[in-house]
């Protein structure tokens, strides 16, 4: 941790663990996950997709936290993964509050000595962090072509 | 002179906030404590939307899980209801 903080970052972010209302940016994740020793480096980037709901096109997604439990849990996954999968370096990046269509809403990456490692702690990653961290999304949709008489009323609240 | 009565602090997220319509309580409670159980049961019983998503909720007092209902909240705590995760 000491020698990440020490080298060439100008950013304020190469923590592994991070919930925040700013972009996330892969660029810099694939930067964190530069470490020594670290032969394999998976990175995934989820990002909001279009859709549509019986409101109408979704175009955006309300993400929201209970932020100390979700730090504290994603703090356990990442110790998690540098036990179980010999991670050099993890980043568990979860956005909040409202993201539009293509923005990128979660990233997840971890640095291990080999590949297989590599793959299978970033699913692990990944599926944990959406089933045990208290993190909801609320779909934001706009009313199709067909605007059933609704004066002025928006989607959603 | 009316005194304040002891409250525990309910907070609600996602389908429970958008159930009750508020994304807190300030929920009144007997001095010695209440079971977590007992409490789920009265905001149930309060607010009938709501009982759905306690359901399949989890509970978190002061930022601890609770393994079970039994669990004592007592006045001033914070007591979380988490529906079902959605991050990702």
């Amino acid at each position: 941790m000491t020698s990440l903080r020490s080298t060439r970052r100008t950013e304020a972010v190469d923590l592994p663990v991070l919930l925040t209302a700013h972009p996330l940016s892969v660029a810099h994740a694939m930067r964190t996950l530069e470490v020594e020793g670290a032969g394999g480096v998976v990175l995934f980037a989820g990002r909001v997709r279009p859709g549509r709901t019986r409101a109408g096109r979704v175009v955006a997604l309300d993400y929201e936290v209970h932020r100390a439990p979700a730090l504290a849990r994603l703090q356990e996954l990442e110790r998690d993964s540098r036990r179980r999968f010999r991670a050099r370096q993890v980043v568990l990046w979860h956005r909040v509050g409202r993201l539009g269509v293509g923005e990128v809403s979660v990233i997840v990456g971890v640095a291990t000595p080999h590949r297989a490692e590599a793959f299978a702690a970033a699913r692990y990653l990944i599926e944990e962090l959406k089933s045990v961290v208290p993190i909801w999304k609320t779909e934001r949709a706009r009313p199709g072509r067909r605007p059933r008489r609704r004066p002025s009323r928006r989607a959603g609240r | 002179m009316a005194r304040t009565s002891p409250t525990v602090r309910v907070l609600l997220f996602a389908s429970a906030r958008q159930a009750v319509g508020r994304s807190s309580l300030d929920w009144p409670v007997p001095s010695s404590g209440v079971l977590a159980e007992e409490l789920v049961r009265r905001l149930g019983a309060e607010f009938p939307k709501l009982k759905p998503t306690l359901r399949t909720s989890r509970f978190v007092r002061n930022g601890r899980y609770l393994g079970n209902g039994r669990t004592l909240v007592r006045p001033g705590d914070e007591f979380a209801v988490h529906p079902p995760y959605g991050g990702g």
